[in-house]
């Protein structure tokens, strides 16, 4: 009766970003309860880059860190990783205030609950509602986003996970343009990642009966304690796998992403694409090197099959898409994919490998989705493949850059994308993993052929004569380009500081 | 275990008794066919034809619901909280403060926005 | 605390069997005699008899009605879905039923040579388990509304539902200061830590609290819009006859008597004997506190019925404003008040937490009063100043509404512009308005005034 609870150590100013995150998602929600309609899009704005931005010089500062507090690691990788969330928060979010290019007003519905087509949504739009609620919202994501990259526990990882899908689903129904296809490809994410959810705690369940504990180096313990293979190792391990490789959109698992990935706007769209692989691809290889390094042999194999037909469809299947955000929707199971083939390695090289492809594909992903947002026909964006014929014609610097992102994607020297690629299959090759490089390559030639299309029908195709018109953005689009644009080059000309960086910190704190 | 077992006696009892009863009427009671008795009853007007299922409901219904499952899981994690109180000490208090702040924020947004009035 | 519970779950099984019939027994009849005793003192509130003729007392009349619904037709509509509306009754009846199973009726006594606690069983969890069993049970009338087959049981159904789950909410608000000082959720437990002090005097909110949602949850009135008759009829239980009907009766006053007992055993002391009489040390042990207990139950009982025979039904939007709006914030404002007084008193060792609940308790109590008090004014103000609206001697405009109005008794008709845009051909204008104010302007008295027109 008088063992009264020890407070736990916390090392607060570690996970400040993400306190400082959470607590402006929080009085947002408040400033949408309480201000008035004019000034609430400017607060929002204000809070939310100001939040980012101060989350950001607070991890800045707190490079070097390696603790566990809680339920949380904090080390290199998660350091950069959440960093990289933040950029791409950051980038996103400027992608989402954009308010010029919809001759209606912003990306998003005025009011998201209203029927589509009915009175009620013309009138809001027309006298200028906006959903201002996407701030917070976003906020909310980011927060799950960090919380799941560094998450030492596999509960705190599923809190981590509901908390950054959850408002992800929101946004994506939130389409200010085509509500059946947002609202249905909202509806499609939401089951499938209540689906994906139920099985990473299912999973989870099943490996705390194993280990009798939640954390993941409880569980590593548990598990060089116990070689014996119990089934419930098995099926724990491939349940919770499930639950994450839905996340990353990796083969059997990948059904939503071309559909979510085109009914959404195309500011989310760029967010969840960049920012969601970046966190899930954390707390993947967290959960497989942490907790089941030692076991590496056991699922490697497994891991080989996923990550070959992940490349191989996402590329095959890309070929036959005729709207280009359904296009960069099955590339980016590709880019998956080739990311697997990094985490595969179970080595150093690996994880260093990941985090910058990742960081190459985020900011290509980011410029190619805010390129998609400026062509536009009557009022809506023009996805369809045929309406970007002959683009470099009308809007040569718009077509350059969609061809920069496109040879970015596609692996071609001088951008990010080759650099990544390289790093990727060389971490493959030192772990004695030819056969995925071989079979990486392959899928890079398959998907070359996609990539180049695009810029073929940009540049060498005759537009057509009532087309769709490009047009100019706010400064909010603009430096999103401009950012996407110098990122991809630099870090394909001038990789070498990125490299640096991220293989400091690609070890993990068990 | 030993301390639920009483309560499958007192279930089987009185789901014995209410199974009983329910059955018991179709036995005692008269059997008088009406079609007009076996109609819908509308307070004496023609009842108006149903799709399957019952249609339609209003969708405040489940807001309310949606919003009942909310506060009730924040009672349940108010309960054990409550219960081994003496024991957390100051750490605890400030969390589950922090977690009933983080429940207050959405209840004053959907004060604000509507959702708890009942059109 | 968990020694005390070892004493629950040794029993043998016959006993096990002995207190579970005695509970179903005991609750039929309680039901039986609450039915009466409602008609009894509904009847004398409204200055009549009540039934006294079947039996002494007119005390056999529930019993009668019981076996004349045994003896009715059974009519199910040809549109219901035949298991559910046959499940929905039973679910009904059956968690009415078994919620009783951890009430405690007295400390342990000798039942046939074995020392036992006059309670079915009890665990850790209790009162939880109260809750789930009666959450159970609001499913039979979901379930009964929809597989009607027709809509208004549907929306009957749906709307008790939602009262239902609303005012639990409250409920289970209320019970976790209780737990904050009791330590434990087991209900012999509660009642054991009451032997200081009831809880509700210590909690006073949280009673109140309580006891206001406790006849929200089932449906009693002032809250029970979704039986009344001009509503929806019979609200879910519409299409029900017979038996099938008679389980819903009895399951809606076992749910009275549930609660009934769960706030005796919460917050006033359970079995234990009331002040004066707990200086008498037998009070609280053999088969007396059975009394107490069945007493303060029925007090609680009277409460209810005293409810339904003096005050007015609510508006469903009223009291669903009520419950949302009123009693959860003010529950848990209450209990953050509680646990700092508690972290105060464990952290700092200040004694006078006592001061500080009953200071707090009484701030809550002063500013839902005033609160209540503020609200009552300014209702008197609106109605004041519409009453003053409607009887305004202002100018009459007969045109103000759709269609033109003779002048009211005190009133003056002056001129509006579309009378003073009718041609001034003062021949003709005759004063048609014969009953008005003496005051009556004619077209052709005085230039056209200006109007206060609308």
């Amino acid at each position: 009766m008088d063992d009264v609870l020890i407070a736990p150590d916390i090392d607060y100013l570690a996970v400040a970003p993400m306190i400082i995150v959470g607590v402006t998602a929080v009085v947002g929600v408040l400033v949408e309860a309480f201000a008035p309609r004019r000034p609430r899009r400017g607060i929002q704005l204000v809070l939310t880059f100001g939040a980012l931005i101060a989350a950001f010089v607070v991890l800045i500062s707190q490079a070097g860190t390696r603790v566990i507090t809680g339920s949380l690691a904090i080390d290199g990788p998660s350091l950069v990783l959440q960093g990289l969330i933040l950029l791409i928060a950051i980038v996103s979010a400027m992608l989402m205030a954009e308010r010029r290019v919809d001759p209606a007003g912003d990306a998003f519905s005025p009011r998201a609950s209203a029927l589509p087509g009915s009175e009620e949504e013309r009138v809001l739009s027309t006298r200028g509602f906006m959903q201002t609620e996407v701030w917070p919202l976003m906020l909310f994501a980011v927060v799950g986003m960090m919380l799941f990259t560094a998450a030492n526990d596999l509960l705190v990882m599923f809190i981590a996970l509901e908390i950054m899908s959850l408002p992800l689903y929101l946004l994506a129904g939130m389409s200010r343009r085509r509500r059946l296809l947002s609202q249905e490809a909202a509806l499609k994410y939401f089951i499938l990642g209540a689906f994906s959810s139920a099985f990473f705690i299912f999973g989870a369940a099943m490996l705390y009966g194993f280990s009798g504990t939640i954390s993941l180096p409880g569980i590593a313990d548990a598990l060089s304690a116990n070689p014996g293979q119990t089934p419930l190792i098995f099926i724990g391990f491939g349940l919770v796998v499930i639950g994450l490789l839905f996340k990353v959109g990796a083969v059997p698992f990948h059904q939503w992403v071309p559909d979510v990935y085109q009914g959404s706007p195309s500011a989310v769209t760029a967010f969840m694409a960049a920012a969601v692989k970046v966190a899930a691809f954390g707390a993947l290889l967290r959960f497989l090197y942490v907790a089941f390094g030692g076991a590496r042999w056991d699922w490697q194999p497994a891991l080989w099959i996923i990550a070959i037909a992940t490349m191989l469809v996402g590329s095959i299947l890309a070929i036959t898409q005729t709207d280009i955000k359904r296009m960069l929707a099955y590339s980016s199971i590709a880019q998956a994919g080739f990311i697997l083939v990094g985490v595969i390695a179970v080595n150093p090289e690996g994880v260093a490998a990941v985090m910058f492809y990742l960081a190459a594909y985020g900011f290509a992903t980011l410029g190619a989705f805010a390129v998609i947002s400026l062509v536009r026909q009557d009022g809506g964006e023009a996805t369809h493949l045929s309406n970007w014929a002959g683009l470099g014609k009308r809007s040569p610097v718009l077509a350059l850059s969609m061809s920069l992102f496109m040879l970015s994607f596609a692996g071609i020297p001088l951008t990010s994308g080759f650099i990544g690629k390289f790093t990727v299959f060389e971490a493959a090759i030192l772990a004695d993993a030819v056969p995925l490089v071989i079979v990486g390559v392959i899928a890079s030639i398959i998907a070359a052929f996609f990539y180049v299309r695009v810029i073929v029908l940009m540049f060498f195709t005759e537009p057509a004569e009532v087309g769709p018109t490009v047009v100019l953005p706010s400064v909010f689009t603009t430096l999103v380009l401009a950012i996407s644009v110098a990122v991809t080059v630099i870090l394909g000309v001038f990789p070498q500081p990125v490299l640096d960086l991220v293989e400091q910190a690609n070890v993990f704190l068990r | 275990m030993n301390a639920y077992a009483p309560i499958f006696v007192l279930a089987l009892l009185a789901a014995g008794f209410a199974v009983f009863s329910v059955t018991l009427t179709s036995f005692t009671g008269p059997k008088r066919y009406n079609r007009a008795k076996v109609d819908a009853y509308e307070c004496g007007i023609e009842p108006t034809p149903q799709p399957l299922g019952g249609g339609r409901f209003p969708v405040k219904y489940y807001l309310t619901a949606m919003m009942f499952i909310i506060f009730d899981i924040e009672i349940v994690f108010l309960y054990p909280w409550a219960v081994a109180f003496d024991q957390l000490g100051l750490f605890a208090f400030i969390a589950m403060m922090l977690f009933l702040v983080n429940l207050a924020v959405p209840y004053v947004y959907e004060w604000r926005r509507g959702g708890l009035d009942w059109d | 605390m968990n020694t005390d519970l070892g004493v629950f779950g040794n029993d043998p099984w016959w006993i096990v069997v002995i207190k579970a019939i005695a509970i179903f027994v005991v609750l039929v009849l309680v039901t039986l005699f609450t039915i009466w005793w409602e008609r009894r003192v509904v009847g004398r509130m409204q200055n009549r008899i009540g039934p006294n003729r079947v039996g002494p007392l007119g005390l056999l009349q529930s019993l009668m009605d019981g076996i004349k619904l045994a003896l009715k037709e059974e009519i199910i509509p040809k549109s219901a879905y035949r298991a559910v509306y046959w499940l929905a009754p039973v679910i009904s009846a059956t968690m009415a039923f078994i919620a009783f199973a951890v009430i405690p009726f007295g400390p342990e006594v000798s039942i046939l040579g074995v020392m036992t606690p006059l309670q079915l069983t009890d665990f850790p969890v209790s009162v939880l388990y109260v809750l789930a069993v009666a959450s159970i049970g609001i499913y039979g009338i979901v379930l009964a509304g929809w597989s009607s087959g027709s809509t208004y049981p549907l929306l009957g159904g749906l709307r008790s539902s939602a009262q239902m789950i609303s005012y639990e909410l409250a409920m289970s608000m209320s019970f976790v200061a209780v737990f904050l000082y009791a330590g434990t959720m087991s209900t012999s437990g509660i009642v054991a830590a009451q032997e200081p002090i009831w809880y509700a005097i210590i909690l006073l909110p949280s009673f109140l609290i309580y006891v206001t949602s406790m006849v929200g949850e089932t449906n009693r009135a002032p809250f029970d819009l979704p039986e009344a008759e001009g509503e929806l009829v019979g609200g879910f239980h519409t299409e029900y006859s017979s038996l099938k009907f008679a389980l819903f009766f009895l399951a809606e006053y076992i749910n009275m008597v549930t609660v009934s007992a769960l706030a005796t055993t919460l917050f006033l002391g359970g079995w234990r004997a009331p002040w004066p009489i707990s200086l008498w040390e037998g009070a609280n042990v053999g088969w007396w506190p059975l009394l107490w207990f069945l007493v303060k139950v029925q007090l609680f009982i009277f409460v209810f019925i005293w409810l339904r025979g003096t005050l007015p039904r609510l508006r469903y939007d009223q009291f669903m404003r009520f419950g949302w709006k009123v009693l959860i914030p003010v529950s848990l404002v209450w209990i953050v008040v509680v646990a700092t007084a508690r972290v105060i008193r464990n952290e700092f060792s200040i004694a006078t937490e006592d001061i500080l609940l009953w200071g707090a308790g009484l701030l809550v109590i002063v500013v839902i009063g005033g609160w209540i008090l503020q609200w009552r004014s300014s209702r008197k103000e609106e109605q004041a100043e519409e009453l003053a609206a409607l009887t305004d001697d202002g100018p009459f405009d007969p045109m103000a509404g759709a269609f033109p109005v003779p002048p009211m008794p005190g009133q003056e008709f002056t001129y509006t512009s579309r009378v003073s845009q009718r041609p001034l051909a003062a021949a003709t204008v005759t004063p048609a308005v014969t009953s008005g104010p003496s005051s009556t302007h004619l077209p052709d008295d005085d230039a056209p005034k200006e109007s206060s027109n609308a």
